[in-house]
Order: structure tokens, then C-alpha cells, then sequence
């Protein structure tokens, strides 16, 4: 070897070591040259806009660094949620930047895709519409989500354009029943609110409010508004539903039933209030015709037909008949069925009867996912296709083909040459796989529109950042392709801005930019619909509904449930909501069957068996989950799993249940059958190992979330005597004041200013994981996958911990188990290094570049809430855009664990230097936090004798997780407070 | 023994030491390959992550952990041997005091190896290093690995001198025996010994000193690498007994790993008349009294979850016996307390087929007792949501071969290189 080869090989070597050892996520920082005017680096922008993962169209504050978006708020301003997020809309940035998304068109030809020009793509769009809007009426046909007033508007322009009729609004979950009822009933074919908070007695016949169903985030404020601990009462929440959802489990007691049978129990209830009197206030054809539908529906009948137990039907109609203010909610997407029409009817009459005046139904706002399609017109359109009668089809943010069951041959229809199929979907999900041309269009946080998800709160949409993509907006795309000159506007924007004038009377620039400011228009304005009278409720129609109930307590059914985290599987491409757990199950990545213990016996299973469930035209597997909160006889799938395409997150990831659902719809209202009897079953004999993070579902008698009864609260909790054992140790603040020399070993630590410190309110966590996903967002946290899961190896910082009660196994306490900022931590003693560092606000600091990864700290940790990198995790570009700058990105071989959200504190710590002043209470805001929407979680200075949390200490409920073990954690939880049923 | 003249005793070393044959130079190969295979394993996890290996929350410390403890247990008995019991005269240890302290500096070499294996940055590993630097970092010496850092150093120092020490009256006999280039190694490493009085009266005074000096590093390495654990807060680990019961522990495997390697050595280069079944019988003697200090330490940990009323540290217990890792706890209990009972039986202790395989059996018994108190402590701790089980993975099963390859790989290159066998001590005993 001579010198020069002897160099070359030294210096690359090293270069290759250097390179090797060092993280890679995006190390260059540049700066721009002519940066923007009002760009500051590292001050964030904040773009208002709505959320669009459901319809529910929550208002978002986006959070822009640098020119691209890295996390989304929940909009203060914004009426629905008030500031607040559910994890999906949490994890709605991860579909702008899924390193899946399509950013070219391309168009299908002899079975492969060919890329092309979306200048190309907009001619062949334009082409295929002229012609076939040439060959007659209604040959252009468009398929899409619930979408905004104004791109509706638009968009039923351009078909009539196209000598077509309006778009077909496609969602999964579409409460056909539901609207059906209130027409029925209240005379308002649509979906009306609810006054939740004003409720002192709730019974849901097993709408999942507080998952789905409608307005989740609104609906979880609400429904805590009435059932939080308010001077000493509570308002009770009764849930009857064959299967425990995330709703059921918070309810005060869940009634287990039959599938379908909510109708019957809900009948049995018009039958008590009819005998006790309660329904005299209504018309006598009503009366006289509900005692006559009803009167099959007595208590025995009742309870033989819906399994209920006899305490639980007495204490639903006692509680239901002494409340004051009672309000029924019908059932959810799970229960679609033939039944869920007579639910949703006698939900209706229950209100109605038990206040005439019906205070709590708030007919005024409307939802507006009242306006998707019903099913049967779907299916009708599918036959049309395969009947050649569509030309051109659109397809704008909807998966039929994922979503509808095989019976409805939607692939087919879809990949029929019949019918063009332009899809105009960002990614290529299962209905784009089969189209003819791809033309994506921009995601809502990049385009200009206006949402209005309820009667009153229009919000706006506004691109977040620049566009990724080079795709067009919907609006853009429609006026240059379906309008010959002129068209309504130049550009999308303009024609909103019209819009907006029109309808809104947004004249001046001023208003227009306030209104961007706000996120919206949130006036009171409110649909000028009111309830018919009782008197001119269809009583045929009442006969047809009640006489059809057909309920056979010996069948087992299947039921495809919508998820809180895949809603109806559109969720599916984002890694965080795979990645954190279901709520009931804690079970990631995986679709798994859940039942309840016997019905596995019965089925000859077991928990973790792959079960075939097979119905003639299809045939799925997932591994079977077993816990005593679903009813005996019930197989209870979540939708949004099982797709063929849409990603490589998504792909082959559990399994569909909607392949399971026959076709046909419920007679009356066109709904489709997501409850049905099962199909077959049969265990293929192997066993798959399930993901779920939990290692045990009892709290082994430890005082880990205990909770306290109702009546004790009444009665009011006695200081109890202090002692030294787990269950006596008193409450021990991570302050000076907690110093105790009879405990105390090392001297008390002393503070500078602050001491951060959080309350977490257990009676106000509903388990919902927003937390968690708001905290993978904010603080870069690595996502696992399934692999590593299994492995014992997932990041989360904030768990949501799931406790099951020992006796029944059915009462579930939630309990956000994060880094609790000790005092006196155990794991800051054991470092050989000093990695965690106790800084002078207490926070327990961990350095990544000091560690070396002896993993001590976490053995030592009581709560185990550190998190080691077993590997440098991977951000497939362009995920690795939504890093969050403050937060540092961590690479193999280093512990980490939440930081009370260290780079909040310390802009809040520069705002207040530069406004020579300290932090004020309150100003903090962590991550997990801000998005609550039950607002369970404070946090503050201990040190500040007037702050929110050193006031939330006092409280009789407030312990400590494991408090004996002296570590004087920072993170103080409030005991859930339970009442007896 | 009193029938050997010094002659044959220097004799019977010496031959040990003649040009190995191929079998040697095979084995030699075959362990050679493991240590690669061993470090091959490393260079990857290096790569990769710790990752590679089946550790995961809650149980973030695997067989690195049992092994580095294993290691050090093993490296125990060579200086209680050599040091404690020349202190107190016990003749029998001559013959193997130098076998077995061998054994104690080449254990703690391959135990020194696994902290650094565990680390998920070995390559920051001089952050533990007090010395000024313009990081501004120093050392956590509040922290039990700290502790380690210079428990361990410590004790590889002294034993590495003391067994160095020792082995100079040897070498320059060697030396004396020797020719050519051989010569020239020994007349080094010889240090210029030459056995006149002055010598030796410096050397026995010195042993005994360094002897000395080394015994309460017996006692202290251990308790300190017991404290790793009992400093922790977690219920199986924070026990006030565990520095004697590691102690113990440590002797009790150390002592078993003597007669494993004492029985092939002495047949392999005819030790018979040197290392007796006399001597033997007594390390089994010893094994029996260790064992039941062990068996004690797990009775009182039992009586002490029971008594202390904390539900915790009784559920770990109950745990145990019936959990997931029922049998690794019954493998530790059966193979350290009551197969050991059976070196009770004359018959038993001197047979030598089977003092080997109890020896063994011991050996085994103390991995286990290691793996029963590292793995399922933290599997079953504090919050329940949290629990989880561990199970190695291949690159730990390759490191594992990598270390008892590299141990005995030293061993064997050692016994045929240099006196195996104390030829002063034994001759001390002759008279």
C-alpha cells in the first residue's frame, strides 16, 4: 500500500466512522435569503383552519416553523372544540407528509400506471367530462366526503355543467337511522345537537359520543360539564350497548344487552313512563298508540330479550324517571342494523316525553354530516357504473371500495372499463387502485375553503404552509376544468371570497383577514327548523318501525364498530394512530376480534388464537382478544384495518370487518347492517401474538388509580392518619414543605422561582389518548411498529393506562402515566454520568448527549415511564418535515422520557424575561394539555401559592401514584370518583 | 503427597509446559473462533443498537447484566483461595491457588467486558472517567455503578499483582529449565529472582501483606456489585442481605468453577499426586458450607417478603417460584442448595465424575440465580400495566459464547504457557 492509498483509506474511514455515529435526521439548517416578512426563525407562525379527519370539522390552529407545519392545536376560538383535539386531528399532519402520498397524476394504462403532467391529467379530466356530459344527462358522476357549503356549491355547478346532477356524499358512517328518527319524530330529516351539559341523567343506547359519533371533542367537553364532581354531585351516565366502547367505559355503569336489543330496552322504558304516568302530556292517538306498540315490551319480556340484569333495568328507569333534566341518546354506527331505526325512534319519544318541551335537544344547530348520502343511493350508483350509465366517475376523499361490503362489488364497479374513474385522492388507497387516472388534489391544510360542521361555527380553511405537492385545490381544479369561459372565478380563493360576501356579508378586507384570524365565523346563527308538534307524528310509521324488532338473544353477532383512532380506516396511514394503543384493548397495530371470555370458550377459542370468520364471500382472519366488557355473544371488530393498498402503513395491517357486512340495508332508513350474526368462526388453530403494551389489567391491590365513591364525597373524605405503608402514606409535595427529617435522608431541595408540577384529574380523563398523540407530535418521539411493540420496546412518553377492576372486570379506570418529575427521583441517584439532572424548577432534566446509555434509571424508575433507544428510529421523508425544531430528535443508545415539555417552559421563560416579569399561572401549556378536551390535566408552580395547581393539591382526592416510595413525584392525581348503580 | 521429592514436583509442572500438539492448538482454534464469533456479535450491536438484544421496558437489563455478574461471582474464589485461606494456613489450597487465581484474573477480564457489551453507547463509555476534562462532566459517585467502576479496577488490579507475585519463584524455576528464546521470555518475566534469602524473606512478607490486602477485596467487590441492585427501589432487589448473600453466592460459584477446571487439569497434565482428591474434597467441603449460606439467603429473602407486610416485595416472591420464570427460579434452588448436599456423602466427593458434574451443576444453578434476581424483579415491579417479560436473543446467546470462549481460551493458552501449579507452595506443603 503507498501513501496516497494509505491516506484515502484513513480519511474516508474516518469520515465513515464520523458519519456512521452521528443521528441523521436532517442536521443543515438553512436559512432563507429573502425570507418572508413576518418570519421570524424560530418563532412560530400559528395558521387557523379546520380539521377535516371527520366531519365533525373541529377548528385547528396550525403551527408553522420555518415555513412548514408541525403540529396542530385545537382552535380556542372555534365553538365545536374550544381549543381542543382528538388524536386524530392530532395526527392529521402526517397525512400532508405521508411519504406514501402521491405527488404526481398518473394514469392507468394496460394495467400499469404511467406518470404524467398535471397539466395533462387536467386535459384528460376535462376531455373525458365534455364528452361524456355530450352523451346525456347525469354520465359524469362524483363521489366525495362530506364537503363545505361552498366547494359543494361549486362542485354541483360544475356537474350541471357537465349536464349532471349533484355530488354523491359518501361517508361510512352516514346515521341513516338517526336522521330517520328525528324526521320521524321531530319532523327534521338532518342531525341535530344535543345540550349535554345541562343533562343530569345521560343514557346512551350506544351512540359512542365520545369517540365518532357526530362531534366527539364537543361532546367530551359536554358530556364532563355535566359529569364532573361540581360541588359535591355528579351527573350520572347510564350506557346500554352490547360491547363496552371508550364511551361505555366511562359511563357511571354500563348495561351490557344483546346487540339490537337497545330498542327493546328503550320500548320497555315508553312502557314504564306510559304506567307511571310520565307520557300523559302527549297527544292521545300517540299514547294510545305507543301503549299499544309498547305493550309486548314488558320487564320480564325486556329482560329476557336484552340479557339485561333485572338491578340494572330497575336503576335505569328509576334514575331515568327521577331525573330532572334526562336526556336518551341513540345508538352508534356499531349498532346499524335492522334494529337501530326503532333505537333512535324511541331514544327520540323518551326525550320527548320525558320533557315535552325537550330543553336538551338543541334543534337549531345542525351537523354537517347530515348531508352525506344514504346508503342505498350509493349502491344504486355502483349499478349505474356497472350498468355503463357513468362515464366519468370522481372520486374526491372517499374509499368506497375499502369501506362498502363485498356485496356491494365496489372494485368491480370501480375497475369496470365502463366507467373512467378519476380519483382524486393524494394517496393511493384502495378505490384509487382501481381507478382509470389519479389526479391528486391538496389536502385541507393546504387549500383555501370554509367548513361549516355545525349550524353557527363556519370555519375556515387556509393553507397551513406552501404546497408540497404541485397539486391543485379541488375548487382550482373544478373552475379550470368544468367551466367554459368565464368561469365563476379566476381562482378557488376568489370564488370562497364571494362566497363568503354572499352568504356571510364579508364586504371589506378587514373582516376577511379577521375571520382568517379567528378560524371562522362563530355566530350564533342557527337553522331556523323547529319540532312539529307530537300530534303530527306518523303513527303507521311507528307500527312499521316498533313491529319489525326482531331480536334473538341466542344468535352471536358480529359487529364492525367505528374507531376512535381509524374512524372508517382513514386513518389508517398515520403511524400514530397505530402506534398508540386502543384505549379498551391497549392492543397497537393489529384488528383483533374482541369477546367476552365465554363466548371464546363457547367458540372454542382463546385469547390470541387466530380466528377465521368467514360469511360465503369473504373471509378475514385476526387474532381473537377476550375481556369481560363485551356482552356473551358478541364478536366485536374495529373498523379501519385490513387495507389492500393506501400506504405502507396501512397495508396489510389487520383486518377489514367491513368485508364481513352483507350489502343490503335496513329497510326503513337505508342504513347499512354493521351488526349482524355472525359468520362463521373456526380457529385456524395458530396463535398470532398480540400487540397491546399493558402488562397486566388489575392493579394488583396497589394504590396505583384508585378511586373513591360518590356517597364517601357527600359524606365528606376524613383526613386519614398518616402512616408509612403504601395505602396510609400521606400526600408529600416535591417542595421544601414536603421535607420531612423523620423520612428525609438528603437535605430539601431548593427551588428558583418555580416548581413545575402537574394535576391529573382522573374523574375527568376519558381515556381518549389525545394526550398521547399530541405528546408524539410535539416532543419527536420514535414510532416502533409492530415488531418492536411485541418486543416490549414502544416510546410513548404518555401512556394511557388501562385498569380493569378485579370483581367484574368490566369498570375501567384510565390513567396518564407519564415522567412524574420526582423530587427525589430514584433514577437521577443511579447515573453514573449525572444524564438526569434535577433542575432548579424541578424538572428532571435528561441530557441526551450525556448518556450512555447504562439504562440504570429506568430499572430504578418506580413508574417506568423512561424510554430507551434500542435503535436510531426512522422518519421516512418526508415525516421527518413535521419535527418538531425545539425538541431534539434522539438517536440509538440514549434513555429519554417526557420533560413536562422543556422547550414550552423555557418560551414561556423568554416571553416573560422579555417582558421583565415572571411566568403567570397558566401560561405554560404542555403539549398533553392543551389538547385534552376534558380538560383532566393542569399544570404550574407549586412554589406560586395562588397557582391552579398548588389549589388542585388540596383537594381531598389528590394522591400520589405510589407515593410510599418517597420519590415525592411531581405529577398529582385526582382519584376518579365512582357512583354506584 | 509426601512421597513427591521437590524434584518430581518441579518435574510434573515442567512437563506441562512442553510444545503443545496439535488437540492444543485445535482447541485453541475452536475457542479462538468463538471469541470472534463473541466479538462479531458486539461489532453489531455496536452498529445497530442494543436493539439486537431481547431487552425492553421494563427489563432493560439482560444476560449482559447475569453475565457480568456470573463473571465476577466466578472471579471470587481465586483470591479467597490464595489470600483468605493462606491467611488461615489451610494447606490444602496450595496445589490450586495458583489454577484458581488464574481463574479470578481472567474471570474478572471477561466480567470487565460486559458493562461495556451493556452500554447502548460504548463509545461514550470515558464519560465515567473522573478526570478534568472540558466537558464538565464528573463522575456520579453517588451512583452503585460507579461503585463498580472502581470496585472492579481495583480488584483487578491487586489480584492480577498478587497472583504476579506469587508466580515469581515459579517463573525463574522455569527460567532455570528453560532454553532459548524461552529463556529470554522467563528471564524477563522472572524479574531477576534468584532465591537468596533476602529474597525470599521480602516475598513471604510481601505475599502475606498482598494477602492481606486482598482479602477484604473479597468481601468488598461483590457487596459492591450487590449494591447495583440494592440500592435500587425495586421489590426483590432493595434488600439489606444482599452483599453477603452475593458474597456467598460468588464463593459458592467460584469455588464450583475451581473443580470444573481443577478435574480436566489435573488429568490432562497428571496432577493427581499433586492436587489429591484431598484437595478436592476440601473445595467440596467448602461448596456444601457456600451452599448452605446461599440456600439461608434465599430462605431469609422469603421469610423477609413475608414479615415486611409490603405487597410488592411479597407478590415478586410468590412470583418467583409460580411465574413465567418458575423454572429458572427451581434451577437456582435445586442446583445451589440441594445438589451440593450430596458432596455430604464421602462416596460422592471423591468420585470424580461426580464432584465434576455437581460442580457444573452449581455452576448453572448460580447463572440462574443471577438471571432469577436481575430479570424478574423489574418483569414484575411497581406499576402493573408496566410488567413484561424478557427472553435473550441470539446476539446475547453469541456474546455469551464469546465470554466463556474468551475465559477459557485465556485459560488454556495460560496453563500450558506458564506454571499451572505453584511449585513453591506445593513444596511447602511437602515437609
Amino acid at each position: 500500500m503507498d501513501r496516497r492509498t494509505f491516506l484515502k483509506i484513513a480519511g474516508m474511514g474516518s469520515v465513515a466512522f464520523a458519519a456512521g455515529c452521528s443521528p441523521d435526521p436532517d442536521r443543515k439548517l438553512f436559512s432563507l435569503v429573502h425570507a418572508p416578512d413576518n418570519m421570524v426563525t424560530g418563532q412560530p407562525q400559528w395558521y387557523a383552519s379546520t380539521c377535516r379527519e371527520c366531519p365533525a370539522g373541529c377548528g385547528v390552529i396550525a403551527k408553522n416553523r420555518e415555513g412548514r407545519v408541525i403540529k396542530l392545536e385545537g382552535n380556542p376560538a372555534h365553538p365545536v372544540n374550544q381549543g381542543k383535539l382528538c388524536m386524530r386531528g392530532q395526527a392529521a399532519l402526517q397525512g400532508i407528509y405521508d411519504p406514501d402520498r402521491i405527488r404526481t397524476p398518473r394514469i392507468k394504462e394496460n394495467g400499469r400506471w404511467r406518470e404524467i403532467s398535471y397539466a395533462e391529467a387536467e386535459d384528460i379530466l376535462r376531455r373525458k367530462t365534455v364528452a361524456a356530459a355530450r352523451r346525456g344527462t347525469d354520465r359524469v358522476r362524483f363521489v366525495s366526503d362530506v364537503m363545505g357549503a361552498t366547494l359543494q356549491e361549486l362542485t354541483t355547478a360544475a356537474l350541471s355543467n357537465w349536464n349532471a346532477s349533484g355530488p354523491v356524499i359518501f361517508e361510512p358512517f352516514a346515521y341513516e337511522s338517526l336522521k330517520t328518527a328525528n324526521k320521524a319524530v321531530f319532523g327534521i330529516d338532518g342531525l341535530f345537537a344535543y345540550r349535554m351539559e345541562d343533562a343530569d341523567v345521560l343514557v346512551s343506547l350506544g351512540a359512542d359520543f365520545l369517540e365518532t359519533w357526530l362531534s366527539p371533542v364537543a361532546f367530551a367537553r359536554q358530556f364532563k360539564a355535566m359529569h364532573r364532581l361540581n360541588q359535591k354531585r355528579k351527573g350520572l351516565f347510564l350506557q346500554v350497548s352490547p360491547f363496552q366502547s371508550l364511551t361505555a367505559a366511562n359511563a357511571d355503569a354500563w348495561l351490557a344487552c344483546h346487540p339490537g336489543s337497545e330498542a327493546v330496552v328503550a320500548l320497555g322504558m315508553i312502557q314504564v313512563a306510559l304506567d307511571v304516568g310520565r307520557a300523559d302530556h302527549l297527544p292521545y292517538d300517540l299514547r294510545s298508540r305507543l301503549e299499544k306498540v309498547t305493550d309486548p315490551f314488558t320487564k320480564e319480556r325486556v329482560i329476557e330479550q336484552s340479557g339485561l340484569t333485572v338491578a340494572h333495568y330497575d336503576q335505569l328507569a328509576i334514575r331515568l324517571f327521577q331525573a330532572e333534566n334526562p336526556l336518551v341518546l341513540g345508538t352508534g354506527a356499531a349498532a346499524a342494523g335492522t334494529n337501530s331505526l326503532a333505537t333512535d325512534l324511541a331514544a327520540n319519544l323518551l326525550n320527548l316525553i320525558l320533557k315535552p318541551e325537550t330543553p336538551l335537544l338543541d334543534f337549531g344547530r345542525r351537523y354537517r354530516v347530515e348531508t352525506a348520502t344514504r346508503r342505498p343511493e350509493i349502491l344504486k350508483l355502483l349499478q349505474e357504473m356497472q350498468a355503463g350509465q357513468a362515464d366519468v366517475v370522481l372520486v374526491h376523499n372517499a374509499n368506497p371500495v375499502y369501506a362498502l361490503p363485498p356485496g356491494a362489488d365496489a372494485s368491480a364497479a370501480f375497475a369496470q372499463p365502463k366507467s373512467f374513474v378519476i380519483s382524486l385522492s393524494a394517496f393511493m388507497d384502495e378505490t384509487a387502485a382501481t381507478a382509470d387516472l389519479i389526479l391528486p388534489v391538496r389536502l385541507p391544510l393546504e387549500t383555501w375553503d370554509e367548513y361549516g360542521a355545525v349550524s353557527g361555527a363556519h370555519g375556515i380553511q387556509q393553507p397551513a404552509m406552501g404546497a408540497l405537492t404541485e397539486a391543485p385545490s379541488l375548487g382550482d381544479l373544478l373552475l379550470r376544468t368544468a367551466f367554459d369561459a368565464p368561469p365563476p372565478a379566476n381562482s378557488y380563493k376568489e370564488y370562497l371570497t364571494g362566497a363568503l360576501k354572499d352568504h356571510h356579508g364579508i364586504f371589506a378586507t378587514t373582516g376577511w383577514v379577521k375571520t382568517f384570524q379567528t378560524g371562522g365565523l362563530f355566530s350564533q346563527r342557527r337553522s331556523a327548523e323547529t319540532p312539529i308538534d307530537p300530534a303530527a307524528i306518523d303513527l303507521d310509521f311507528l307500527d312499521q318501525v316498533f313491529g319489525q324488532i326482531t331480536v334473538d338473544p341466542n344468535d352471536t353477532v358480529f359487529v364492525a364498530a367505528p374507531s376512535i383512532r381509524l374512524l372508517d380506516g382513514r386513518g389508517a396511514n398515520r403511524t400514530w394512530l397505530n402506534e398508540i394503543p386502543d384505549s379498551l384493548t391497549q392492543v397497537t397495530w393489529q384488528s383483533p376480534v374482541v369477546m367476552h371470555p365465554e363466548t371464546a370458550i363457547d367458540l372454542g377459542t382463546a385469547q390470541g388464537r387466530l380466528l377465521a370468520l368467514e360469511n360465503g364471500t369473504a373471509r378475514i382472519e385476526a387474532p381473537v382478544y377476550t375481556w369481560a366488557g363485551v356482552a356473551p355473544g358478541v364478536m366485536m371488530m374495529a373498523a379501519g384495518m385490513g387495507h389492500t393498498a393506501y400506504g405502507r402503513f396501512a397495508r396489510n395491517q389487520g383486518a377489514n370487518p367491513f368485508a364481513l357486512l352483507p350489502v343490503e340495508t335496513a329497510p326503513l332508513d337505508g342504513g347499512p347492517l354493521n351488526s349482524v350474526v355472525a359468520p362463521t368462526v373456526e380457529d385456524t388453530g395458530r396463535s398470532v401474538p398480540l400487540a397491546h403494551i399493558d402488562g397486566s389489567r388489575s392493579q394488583h391491590d396497589r394504590k396505583i388509580a384508585p378511586s373513591v365513591a360518590l356517597k364517601d364525597i357527600r359524606a365528606g373524605l376524613k383526613p386519614t392518619k398518616p402512616g408509612l405503608t403504601m395505602w396510609d402514606f400521606p400526600l408529600t409535595l416535591p417542595i421544601p414543605e414536603g421535607y420531612d427529617h423523620k423520612r428525609d435522608f438528603y437535605p430539601p431541595i431548593k427551588y428558583e422561582g418555580y416548581r413545575w408540577a402537574m394535576v391529573v384529574d382522573l374523574d375527568r380523563c376519558i381515556g381518549c389518548n389525545a394526550c398521547a398523540t399530541a405528546c408524539y407530535a410535539e416532543n419527536n418521539i420514535g414510532v416502533v411498529h409492530k415488531k418492536h411493540i411485541l418486543e416490549g420496546r414502544e416510546m410513548a412518553w404518555l401512556q394511557v393506562q388501562r385498569y380493569l377492576d378485579d370483581e367484574t372486570g368490566t369498570r375501567v379506570t384510565f390513567l396518564p402515566m407519564m415522567c412524574q418529575q420526582c423530587d427525589n427521583a430514584p433514577c437521577e441517584a443511579v447515573c453514573p454520568v449525572y444524564a438526569p439532572h434535577h433542575n432548579k424548577e424541578g424538572i428532571n432534566n435528561q441530557i441526551y448527549n450525556r448518556c450512555i446509555g447504562t439504562r440504570f434509571c429506568s430499572q430504578n424508575c418506580p413508574y417506568h415511564v423512561r424510554r430507551f433507544n434500542w435503535y436510531t428510529w426512522q422518519w421516512p421523508k418526508p415525516l421527518n418535515l413535521q419535527l418538531n425544531p425545539d425538541v431534539t430528535t434522539r438517536a440509538k443508545g440514549v434513555m429519554e422520557k417526557c420533560s413536562f415539555c422543556i422547550q414550552r417552559i423555557k418560551a414561556a421563560h423568554n416571553v416573560a424575561k422579555n417582558e421583565k416579569r415572571p411566568i403567570r399561572d397558566g401560561e405554560v401549556v404542555t403539549a398533553c394539555m392543551q389538547t385534552c378536551p376534558t380538560d383532566a390535566i393542569s399544570f404550574g408552580s407549586l412554589m406560586d401559592p395562588e397557582s391552579r395547581v398548588r389549589k388542585l393539591v388540596d383537594d381531598p382526592r389528590a394522591y400520589q401514584v405510589m407515593g410510599y416510595l418517597n420519590a415525592k413525584p411531581a405529577v398529582i392525581y385526582l382519584k376518579k370518583v365512582v357512583q354506584e348503580v | 503427597m509426601s512421597e513427591l521429592t521437590f524434584n518430581q514436583v518441579d518435574q510434573t509442572v515442567l512437563n506441562s509446559l512442553k510444545p503443545p500438539g496439535k488437540s492444543y492448538w485445535a482447541l485453541i482454534a475452536l475457542l479462538f473462533a468463538g471469541v470472534l464469533m463473541g466479538a462479531s456479535c458486539w461489532l453489531y450491536q455496536i452498529f445497530v443498537g442494543v436493539g439486537v438484544a431481547g431487552m425492553n421496558n421494563p427489563v432493560a437489563w439482560g444476560t449482559y447484566l447475569i453475565n457480568f455478574v456470573f463473571w465476577v461471582g466466578i472471579a471470587h474464589s481465586g483470591t479467597l483461595i490464595s489470600a483468605i485461606l493462606h491467611l488461615f494456613r489451610a494447606g490444602w489450597r496450595n496445589p490450586i491457588a495458583r489454577a484458581a487465581e488464574t481463574m479470578t484474573v481472567f474471570a474478572v477480564c471477561t466480567a470487565g467486558l460486559f458493562p461495556f457489551i451493556h452500554l447502548g453507547r460504548a463509545w461514550m463509555v470515558y464519560f465515567m472517567l473522573p478526570f478534568p476534562n472540558q466537558r464538565n462532566l464528573w463522575p456520579n459517585f453517588q451512583s452503585p455503578l460507579m461503585f463498580d467502576v472502581v470496585a472492579i479496577s481495583t480488584y483487578l488490579t491487586v489480584s492480577s499483582l498478587f497472583w504476579y507475585t506469587g508466580m515469581l519463584p515459579d517463573l525463574a524455576i522455569v527460567r532455570d529449565n528453560a532454553t532459548g528464546f524461552r529463556k529470554k521470555v522467563f528471564t524477563v518475566l522472572s524479574m531477576g529472582w534468584t532465591g537468596r534469602f533476602e529474597q525470599w524473606r521480602h516475598y513471604t512478607r510481601g505475599y502475606l501483606f498482598f494477602a492481606a490486602l486482598a482479602t477484604p477485596l473479597v468481601i468488598s467487590v461483590h457487596s459492591v456489585v450487590s449494591w447495583d441492585f440494592a440500592l435500587g427501589v425495586v421489590p426483590g432487589w432493595h434488600t439489606t442481605i444482599f452483599a453477603p448473600y452475593f458474597v456467598a453466592g460468588a464463593i459458592h460459584s467460584g469455588l464450583a468453577m475451581v473443580i470444573t477446571l481443577m478435574i480436566p487439569l489435573r488429568r490432562i497434565f497428571g496432577y493427581q499426586q499433586i492436587i489429591t482428591i484431598h484437595v478436592l474434597e476440601a473445595v467440596a467441603k467448602t461448596i456444601v458450607f457456600t451452599g448452605l449460606i446461599v440456600g439461608f439467603a434465599y430462605g431469609t429473602e422469603f421469610f423477609i417478603a413475608w414479615y415486611s407486610h409490603n405487597p410488592l416485595e411479597q407478590y415478586i416472591f410468590a412470583w418467583r417460584p409460580t411465574g413465567d420464570y418458575a423454572v429458572g427460579f427451581w434451577i437456582m434452588a435445586i442446583c445451589n442448595t440441594m445438589i451440593p448436599l450430596l458432596y455430604l456423602f464421602k462416596k460422592v466427593r471423591t468420585n470424580i465424575a461426580a464432584l465434576f458434574i455437581i460442580s457444573l451443576v452449581v455452576n448453572v444453578g448460580m447463572w440462574y440465580e443471577r438471571f432469577v434476581i436481575i430479570i424478574t424483579s423489574v418483569a414484575r415491579d411497581f406499576i402493573p400495566h408496566n410488567w413484561g417479560l424478557f427472553s435473550p436473543s441470539l446476539v446475547e446467546y453469541g456474546i455469551m459464547i464469546g465470554s466463556f470462549s474468551l475465559f477459557f481460551f485465556l485459560f488454556c493458552l495460560f496453563v500450558k504457557h506458564m506454571p499451572a501449579v505453584s511449585m513453591t507452595e506445593v513444596k511447602e506443603m511437602l515437609e
